[in-house]
């Protein structure tokens, strides 16, 4: 029992990251229909750019107030440069040009780096054994920390006009420019929060999960299963799906076969696409969000 | 024309022969090295050209059947002892398997979905690989020998890269072949408007399926090649890296482009050795994978500024050339005018096809006589048919007949649900409830290819032609019922004789049209009326019995007007039925033998014209409908606000 | 299209075909028709390395020992007056790079002598690509299947047969009965468990579980939490470092009490670093390198461990760690050969396989035709962490 308890519990930390990052995939997807492969490299750019800091002396929470800035700031110019640009946005051209700037990201963490793996100091705290589980701080970090900006950046999304507004772009772009939102506008800001929890996954889950300039690729393809489960669409089933999946993950780990853990994901991509390409936990013409 | 044609498609192919046979003995062994690679994955990349650029699929994952075919040969070869030729074989075709079973859901994906289904498909490669005792797990499979032919051991880079050669020319060749057939036109047309397409009969999601297969296959002859090359076959051949980098390949040459698969392999391959050498030297201590930085600046420019790739630039460089020497001539042939039509002006009507622009369009050649049915007899036969979304109720328990040689008109105010009503007859949209039958057949919530095959197609109220092709490669496009050549066939180039014929129908259709003198323009380069003319024009191609026609008047002048609605009559006395939605009504009660008024998505009258004319509630209808489009609008943003 | 962009885009395509241009130029300069069996000008000596990805934090000690012994021979004069071209290619450890960068040393810069690759997977991905070419190949890795059977493949790491030996000895004095295992699932950890097993029969002890870990994994607590329920005596982690350090970790986190194994896959600095205080109370068995400073003055290897020891802090200003060690006992017994025999290979083979008595950083080398490694258990001392340093552990090494 035990046992199972403490695969639940990493699963739930790993899962926190997941969501987070499938948020990312979601803000981005909900207004331009676009796939952004970049976004798990925020969150290794996060990492890296914290440990940095924190390696020159800067106090570990002054760092982590730099660097989310700075990805957010980073999301934002790659939406400017790269795909403000391109005028016929098909699925092809998006998912090229978002691989492009994803691979090109990633080259530059390894100039800039170096291929080892790091990890950024553990956020202060005690580890502490519960009921025979074992819970490491950090995890207690990454769970609140997640939960937290997910639930911010989700009542944002239902609670303000601002919010109500980007949603609406993806289908009704005159409405939303009515009440002052271009659809440009609303993809710049779409990118602006993609690379706030990208920026945030990046830097909590660094201490525990490390960083290094390969990491985003793997991070981003299972945050972008979990926000599949939410047919891209809905931000509360994609931070739910991520958790389901880093649970998932585990269980298959402890129970099955680690080698396996990788394809998890995968797996279940492929199941919800087959089965339910609009998202598992939507109704086919339900509520979005 | 055609022994032009047929030299410069084999003109290309000789001078790339020669260049494979010189290369290995001009070039540094260091080169040639390089050179087996960029021969390696240009294998590869051909087949992932076909189905992006001409299936319009993106697929990350074209490393995994790289790996099935590697992995496939190596343990054939080294466990099993088995034969390198029947190893070699058993590899392709076990990579066309997969795709062949994997194919069957993913394909069932769109977009995005279909691109990231297929990285998930690489990643499970991957893991599976490593996971499997007979795959060696992570450090895969070793030591596969050279291969060794006629007691000739094929072991240093320039034996390999002639081995390659052959090999690779037969490909491009296939490849070549199959994008100009019958097959590659639909697969161009299903990638233009794959709606248009399936009403002219495409299957396209068989042969979505077939291109993947193909280009899996395509990629595990690369595999095999790979493992015989390299000796040595592990996991990460089935890695994310690889599928980007063919992608780069394909992009960079142009998508759909066969030669650019080849042109984009070898630059790759040259841009990877070059950012390797150069980087570490411009940023000391750089290692790994820094040539990355390169494909990902290169990806994000070329979508950027050059979205067609290299094809796209040399398409530009020789339509420049092209009107620099034009314009040459003809400031050269300014006494002697008239001569100069030479080059663009030879593709005039070939024998069989109807004469030219003036005289009475025909319908001669166009269409199958024995296909249509005796006059007066029902084609159609729709019985409360039902469409709802959610609580609105776009049409409502309609019923309507339609007799073989007779206009049906559909009219209606805007939204009364006519262009939904073509969609459901046409299988474009599953009726919420009721029946359609054609010539007896119920057709309801059937693909619109299957309906195509009985005889039934449509235009678009919003233009759906291929805009990537000619006029008359959009019509032929509507041929392909008429017609069967598949896959291998066209591949093989076998099927001369029945791609003539489908020319000659096309032709005929497009002069029947009036469109001769555009035959060999891009579609999209005519204005909009013209383009309706053309998808009229195709749509008569396909020979149907039952036409439905979705405003064909719009943006038509009026003696194009008129020469539409002779050319309908025409086809009335042909004995087709024509279904049409108009707008004009002037125009709709001229031309149609009955009219049938929609509102609302009631079916309100339905009778001779000038019955309908007179009929109360149809005056209603028209009168009451001055929507305010600035009301919706407000509407919707209160929407957002609330 | 607008101007610019048309501008915009010459220059792009044009620094792409240039660059395309520069690296067929670049690429075919360095090729002398050197190697194989001349007799004049520099000699070709390749290596390849897991430089990046997860044996990185083998290959790039290894890459530095290699360059740092190249330098010092061709500054003093080189190899019987000729001098070393040593061309050292990164195989991301992978094996594919691998057997790529191989075949390209080979035929390509065609050199005399083929060294790495750092791990097992990527030198087994070489080993038939050397044996096809005829030209000799010292490995750094560890496995046995490396060099078994093999005309023209050595390596100078312990055998992980002789790894486990030593901690089955270990654990039969101290009268364990059952063992689990985490290994790293790549080519390092391959087979292990089953040596263990068949290693572990005469001296009944039991392998009661084993787990797999990826060796660029960062969650351990799956695998751990089964260890920690096969209730074993002792358990043995195998991995290299970062893997094999985030295990222990997880390990001590997890509160698993059984005493744990670690292989010879982390004698390094970068294992001490990142698996810090939990690393403490460890048993591996590793080479003399890392407690050379605790060594007996008449131990016949303290001399050599201590020199280049010094070299490589003096140049590197770090220490070397064991995998350094088996790169220098690899270059040195190549660089001998090669002054002893020239660069025919086959003639370079039997110099190596005369290799008798040879005190390296590693162990005492005694190389023969059959014998391709060269080393016994006598070349591992058991040594734990204390305080995050390596410390000998008493009674031993003699």
């Amino acid at each position: 029992m035990s046992d199972l308890l403490q695969l639940l519990f990493s699963g739930l930390a790993q899962g926190s990251i997941y969501g987070l990052v499938a948020i990312g995939f979601v803000a981005v997807f909900s207004v331009r229909e676009i796939v952004n492969l970049a976004q798990g490299e925020y969150s290794a750019l996060a990492g890296l750019s914290a440990i940095s800091a924190v390696a020159a002396g800067v106090p570990l929470l002054l760092a982590i107030l730099l660097v989310v800035p700075l990805v957010i700031g980073v999301s934002v110019i790659i939406e400017r440069v790269c795909i403000e640009p391109v005028r016929r946005m098909t699925p092809l051209v998006s998912i090229i040009l978002t691989l492009g700037v994803s691979t090109a990201l990633k080259a530059a963490m390894l100039l800039i780096w170096g291929p080892q793996a790091r990890g950024l100091p553990p956020f202060p705290g005690r580890d502490l054994v519960v009921a025979g589980i074992s819970v490491r701080s950090q995890e207690l970090w990454i769970i609140g920390i997640a939960v937290l900006v997910a639930v911010v950046v989700i009542w944002a999304y239902e609670h303000t006009l601002l919010g109500k507004a980007m949603r609406a772009c993806a289908e009704q772009p005159v409405a939303a420019r009515l009440v002052g939102i271009s659809p440009r506008m609303a993809t710049m800001i779409a990118f602006g929060i993609a690379g706030l929890v990208g920026a945030v996954a990046g830097v909590i889950g660094s201490p525990i999960y490390f960083s290094s300039w390969d990491y985003g690729l793997g991070l981003g393809l299972k945050g972008f299963v979990a926000a599949t489960l939410g047919g891209l669409i809905s931000l509360r089933v994609a931070l739910f799906g991520g958790v389901v999946l880093g649970i998932l993950e585990n269980l298959v780990a402890g129970y099955i076969d680690s080698g396996y853990r990788d394809a998890v994901a995968f797996l279940v991509l492929l199941l919800v696409l087959l089965i339910r390409p609009q998202g598992l936990m939507l109704k086919a013409s339900g509520a979005r969000v | 024309m055609r022994s032009e044609g047929i030299l410069r498609f084999y003109l290309p192919f000789a001078l790339f022969a020669v260049i494979l046979v010189v290369f290995p003995l001009v070039a540094s062994i260091n080169l040639v090295n390089i050179g087996v690679y960029a021969l390696i994955y240009a294998l590869a990349a051909i087949g992932l050209s076909l189905l992006m650029g001409l299936a319009g699929q993106v697929s990350l994952g074209q490393a995994a059947f790289f790996a099935v075919g590697a992995y496939t040969h190596a343990i054939l070869v080294t466990k099993y002892a088995v034969p390198g030729v029947l190893a070699a074989l058993a590899a392709v075709l076990a990579a066309m398997l997969v795709a062949l079973l994997v194919g069957l859901p993913l394909l069932r994906l769109r977009g995005h979905f279909l691109a990231l289904a297929t990285l998930g498909l690489g990643i499970i490669v991957t893991v599976v690989a490593r996971e499997l005792e007979i795959t060696g797990g992570t450090s895969g499979i070793f030591g596969v020998p050279k291969p060794v032919i006629n007691g000739r051991t094929y072991d240093t880079p320039s034996e390999f890269f002639w081995l390659l050669s052959p090999v690779i020319l037969i490909a491009l060749l296939l490849a070549r072949n199959l994008v100009r057939s019958r097959t590659g036109r639909a697969l161009g047309a299903v990638n233009d408007s794959e709606v248009a397409a399936e009403c002219l009969g495409v299957n396209t999601f068989a042969l979505r399926l077939r291109v993947f297969v193909l280009a899996a296959g395509y990629a595990g002859l690369a595999g095999v090649f790979y493992a015989y090359w390299l000796a040595v076959v592990s996991p990460e051949a089935a890695g994310f890296e690889l599928s980007v980098s063919l992608l780069l390949m394909v992009i960079l040459g142009g998508l759909g482009t066969v030669w650019g698969a080849i042109t984009g392999s070898v630059i790759v391959q040259g841009l990877d050795e070059g950012m390797r050498a150069l980087i570490p030297k411009i940023i000391p201590g750089a290692t790994g994978e820094v040539q990355l930085l390169g494909f990902g600046i290169v990806l994000v420019l070329l979508i950027i500024l050059l979205p067609g790739g290299l094809a796209q630039l040399w398409g530009m460089a020789k339509s420049h050339l092209h009107d620099r020497l034009a314009a040459r001539r003809s400031a050269a042939e300014m006494a002697e005018p008239d001569q100069s039509a030479g080059v663009d002006d030879k593709v005039g009507p070939e024998p069989g096809a109807p004469a030219a622009a003036g005289s009475k369009p025909s319908l001669d050649g166009v269409l199958d006589h024995a296909l249509i049915p005796e006059r007066g007899s029902t084609v159609l036969r729709i019985r409360g048919l039902t469409k709802r979304y959610g609580g609105v109720v776009a049409v409502d328990d309609v019923d309507l007949d339609a007799q073989a040689g007779e206009i049906l008109a559909l009219i209606g105010p805007n939204g009364a649900g006519k262009t939904t009503c073509f969609n459901m007859i046409t299988g474009v949209l599953v009726p919420t409830a009721g029946t359609i039958e054609i010539r007896g057949t119920r057709v309801e919530g059937r693909r619109p290819h299957i309906i195509a095959q009985l005889g039934a197609t449509r235009t678009f109220q919003n233009l759906q032609t291929f805009a990537s092709t000619t006029v008359l490669g959009n019509v032929a496009v509507a041929r392909h019922l008429r017609s069967r050549a598949g896959l291998v066939r066209g591949m093989l180039s076998l099927a001369r004789r029945e791609e003539r014929d489908i020319e000659h129908g096309a032709r005929a259709a497009v002069a029947a049209m009036g469109l001769q003198d555009d035959a060999d323009r891009p579609v999209k380069d005519l204005s909009f009326g013209r383009q309706r003319q053309v998808e009229v024009a195709r749509a008569l191609a396909m020979s149907p019995m039952l036409l439905l026609l979705d405003e064909p008047m719009a943006g038509l002048s009026g003696p194009e007007r008129d020469e539409l609605s002779a050319l309908l009559r025409q086809t009335r006395e042909a004995g087709i039925t024509v279904v049409l939605v108009e707008h004009d009504v002037d125009a709709v009660m001229a031309l149609a033998d009955r009219v049938a008024v929609l509102d609302d998505g009631q079916l309100i009258a339905v009778g001779p014209p000038e019955e309908v004319r007179q009929d109360e509630a149809v005056i209603a209808a028209y009168l009451g409908t001055d929507d305010d489009a600035e009301d919706v609008l407000r509407q919707a943003a209160e929407e957002v606000r609330g | 299209m607008p101007k610019v962009r048309i501008k915009l885009l010459t220059i792009a395509v044009t620094g792409a075909l240039l660059l395309a241009l520069g690296s067929c130029a670049e690429s075919s300069t360095p090729t002398d028709e050197e190697g194989g069996g001349s007799t004049e000008g520099p000699i070709a000596v390749g290596a390849v390395l897991d430089i990046t990805g997860a044996g990185a934090s083998l290959g790039v000690p290894e890459r530095k020992t290699v360059e740092m012994l190249a330098k010092q021979i061709n500054d003093s004069g080189g190899i019987n007056g000729r001098q070393i071209n040593l061309i050292i290619e990164d195989n991301q450890s992978t094996e594919d790079a691998a057997a790529r960068a191989a075949s390209k040393l080979l035929q390509t810069d065609k050199v005399s002598l083929l060294l790495g690759a750092s791990r097992t997977g990527p030198s087994l991905a070489m080993r038939p690509i050397a044996e096809q070419a005829k030209i000799p190949m010292i490995s750094f890795a560890a496995n046995e299947k490396i060099v078994h059977d093999s005309t023209w493949v050595f390596k100078t790491a312990q055998n992980d047969n002789v790894v486990i030996e030593k901690i089955i000895d270990d654990m039969q004095k101290k009268g364990y009965k059952t063992i689990a295992i985490a290994r790293d699932a790549s080519g390092f950890g391959e087979g292990v468990a089953e040596t263990f097993t068949e290693l572990g029969k005469d001296a009944g002890i039991k392998v009661v579980a084993v787990e797999k870990f990826a060796p660029d994994a960062s969650d351990f607590t799956a695998q751990m939490v089964n260890i920690r329920n096969a209730d074993a005596d002792a358990n043995v982690i195998w991995g290299i470092p970062p893997a094999a350090s985030l295990a222990q970790v997880a390990y001590r986190r997890l509160d698993i009490k059984a005493p744990v194994y670690q292989s010879h896959g982390i004698g390094n600095q970068v294992f001490l670093d990142s698996a810090g205080k939990s690393a403490d109370g460890l048993l591996a068995p590793l080479g003399r390198l890392l407690v050379v400073d605790q060594l007996p003055a008449d131990d016949p290897q303290r001399d050599v461990i201590s020199g280049f020891v010094s070299d490589y802090k003096k140049a590197y200003n770090e220490s070397p760690s064991t995998f350094a060690g088996h790169s220098f006992d690899g270059f040195t017994i190549g660089m001998n050969a090669l002054k002893e025999a020239g660069t025919d290979p086959t003639k370079l083979r039997e110099a190596i396989e005369g290799v008798k008595d040879w005190p390296g950083v590693s162990g005492v080398f005694t190389m023969t035709p059959e014998n391709h490694s060269g080393l016994t258990k006598d070349a591992l001392v058991m040594v734990t962490v204390q305080d995050g340093k390596w410390k000998l552990v008493p009674g031993q090494g003699e």
